[in-house]
């Protein structure tokens, strides 16, 4: 298993403000010299990362105190610069609001050339919210999404003459990418996938295909990703073509460890806060989609605990855990419960492990990454579903309950 | 009668109608003369009263606008000019004359974008407080955002009558989805340039036919100001103001409405009367 290093690079001194923490929140909460320590804070782990052996995912979002990296490329230019080994992965790059993919193409290339190969790219729909910022129309966003797809491909792959591009959304009098990327015929692509229809359709494009704190939904991810792989080029996927994000957060002791997961949920509680109309602008979803979610009502959550209650919104640390968004724990104890929820959802071979997050310090964070890649990283990096079964018996200690009790 | 939640009233059956290669969910109802009734934002169920008082007097017709209700939605489709020119298509096909247009909010923005291309066959105009005109300008923004509000307030917003609260998992899903329909359509055709067409103003001279703009006094969504405009670009077009009325016109005033569209219908009748006497 390959593990990702990721943040969402928060401003966490804006937490403290009541509402919402994206779209309405006014910048005039953001001190540029703090935000700028804080930025420069996230890089120094992403490089502590590159020399630990872990490979480095960097994500954007618009308008929001819970993630300042608004542009993954922007951030993934001075890694690729300023690390040495590191995989770099953009997950991903919100391309249907996006004005002018070929810019989109011309910056994966670019990147890519700068880190000698290293880049790997992640071309997402993106949360709903994003349309907001972007004014682009929240109806057939997944058409404008296809089309700017077809195009970056087109273009990082072309070893033609240039070409022009007369597309619904897009028109470009002539396509030529200069530098271009070195991984040949593009670099590796990435789509996010939180339901096996669109895991299927990465599939058949032969894509990485990664779900995020989705919980035991991942394994009907995966499970759909396979099924369609297989059919779509008659074999299995490699494990490393699917990817799961999770919280994970290591520590000396189990006490210690929990301390710092309570920080870390920081992230969780935060990006509760949105209001409503902004998690469903209209078009967004299929009206289909909308009148199930009308029909459920508020509060069915698509995430269940092992229990099959839905997760609630102000879930504790053990109810992430439960739910396996959260790995928590000594060396030891994480690597059980990373080794279960692998063998839970049928295998996958890339953690985007969500190292810092919420108000995780600095220290905090360098112990926690440098524990998890001394002790957990070698192990994971020999785990297949040949050697993790039978189940440990550590895991029953591990339930929700035995942490209840810790707490 | 005052509907709390408009557009979920129930829809009387409809007819279908091909209009050129487009499936239109179509209300037909009462004799007289030709009357399109062009919905707002909230669909036909927004106007069902309204449409049902003027068939005593008209012959109606009313159409669900593609995307909205049942009526099918071309891929092709995404501007009120594509809406616009579909409908010129019906009332060709139909082959009706002397057709008064009536057009509310969205549907007025319609009904605009059909007169500056063709008023063959339409002989006069009801606007009633129609979207369309640009409302902002850089920084400065006179109409609300309505994609920026929960549905709740933004329901709120457009009409003075009090809202029924209602629980959509217990609305049955052939109403549901045509309320979701409707979202999706007023997003699809309003989202960017936000419910306007920048070029429309430069174009409202040549509606050509007598027109009547109407507007709520307690409009929350378009201040009263932009009927005035309205009003003043469009060649022969007067205003009038309804009190105690939002932006939807036909929940908040549908008698005043039917009054205003009956007496503007016969009184503008009477004159050209006249001037075939005088012509004679």
């Amino acid at each position: 298993m390959r593990v990702w290093q990721f943040s969402e690079q928060a401003y966490t001194p804006a937490w403290s403000l009541p509402g919402s923490m994206g779209v309405t929140l006014a910048s005039n909460h953001c001190d540029p010299v703090q935000a700028g320590a804080l930025l420069n804070r996230y890089l120094d782990e992403y490089m502590l990362a590159d020399e630990l052996g872990l490979n480095i995912m960097v994500n954007e979002h618009h308008a929001t105190a819970s993630c300042m990296s608004s542009s993954c490329m922007t951030t993934l230019a001075i890694l690729a610069r300023q690390t040495k080994k590191a995989r770099l992965l953009a997950l991903g790059i919100p391309l249907a609001n996006r004005s002018d993919p070929l810019r989109v193409a011309e910056e994966i290339a670019i990147v890519d050339a700068i880190s000698g190969g290293r880049l790997e790219a992640g071309l997402v729909k993106g949360a709903s919210y994003e349309v907001f910022m972007s004014n682009k129309h929240p109806t057939r966003f997944m058409d404008r999404f296809w089309e700017a797809h077809d195009l970056i491909v087109a273009a990082l792959s072309n070893t033609g003459e240039n070409f022009a591009w007369d597309g619904e959304y897009f028109h470009y009098r002539t396509v030529s990418i200069w530098p271009r990327a070195i991984q040949s015929p593009h670099p590796p692509i990435w789509m996010t996938a939180s339901g096996p229809g669109s895991a299927k359709v990465h599939a058949q494009y032969d894509y990485n295909c990664a779900t995020f704190l989705s919980g035991t939904v991942a394994r009907s991810v995966f499970d759909g990703y396979r099924e369609s792989y297989m059919s779509a080029h008659g074999r299995l996927p490699s494990e490393d073509k699917l990817g799961y994000l999770a919280v994970v957060c290591v520590a000396g002791s189990r006490n210690e460890a929990y301390r710092r997961a309570t920080k870390m949920k920081g992230y969780f509680d935060t990006s509760m806060r949105l209001d409503p109309q902004f998690r469903t602008p209209p078009g967004f979803a299929s009206v289909e989609e909308s009148l199930r979610a009308a029909k459920a009502g508020r509060n069915a959550g698509w995430l269940k605990m092992r229990n099959g209650q839905p997760l609630p919104s102000d879930a504790t640390v053990e109810q992430y855990m439960d739910t396996g968004l959260m790995f928590v724990g000594t060396p030891d104890d994480v690597y059980d419960q990373l080794r279960q929820f692998y063998s839970d959802v049928g295998g996958f071979g890339n953690l985007l492990m969500m190292g810092q997050a919420g108000t995780l310090d600095h220290a905090e964070t360098t112990d926690s990454l440098t524990l998890f890649a001394r002790e957990v990283l070698p192990r994971l990096r020999e785990l297949s579903l040949d050697n993790c079964q039978p189940l440990d018996r550590r895991q029953d200690a591990l339930s929700g309950a035995a942490w209840e009790r810790i707490a | 009668m005052k509907s709390g939640k408009a557009g979920l009233a129930l829809m009387p059956p409809a007819a279908w109608i091909d209009v050129a290669g487009t499936s239109v969910e179509l209300l037909r109802m009462g004799q007289g003369r030709p009357l399109l009734f062009l919905h707002g934002m909230d669909g036909l169920e927004g106007s069902l009263d309204v449409i049902r008082s003027l068939s005593q007097q008209f012959q109606v017709f009313a159409p669900s606008h593609p995307g909205f209700g049942a009526s099918e939605l071309p891929a092709s489709f995404d501007t009120v000019d594509d809406i616009a020119y579909l409908y010129l298509d019906l009332l060709e096909t139909l082959a009706l004359d002397d057709v008064l247009v009536v057009g509310m909010s969205f549907g007025g923005w319609i009904a605009a974008e059909m007169l500056i291309k063709n008023r063959t066959g339409i002989s006069q105009l009801v606007l009633g407080a129609p979207l369309g005109l640009r409302t902002s300008d850089r920084r400065r923004q006179d109409m609300t955002d309505i994609f920026m509000l929960p549905a709740q307030a933004a329901d709120r917003l457009l009409q003075v009558t009090p809202l029924t609260d209602i629980n959509p998992a217990q609305v049955e899903d052939d109403r549901l989805r045509r309320l979701l329909r409707n979202r999706e359509a007023v997003s699809l055709f309003g989202w960017s340039p936000y419910l306007n067409d920048p070029k429309l103003r430069q174009r409202l001279h040549r509606i050509g036919v007598p027109t009547l703009v109407i507007w709520g006094a307690d409009d929350s969504l378009i201040p009263p100001t932009y009927g005035e405009d309205y009003a003043r670009t469009i060649p022969d077009a007067r205003l009038e103001t309804i009190a105690a009325c939002g932006h939807r016109i036909a929940i908040d005033q549908p008698e005043q409405l039917v009054r205003l569209i009956i007496g503007f219908s016969s009184k503008t009748r009477t004159t050209e009367a006249d001037h075939a006497r005088v012509a004679v």
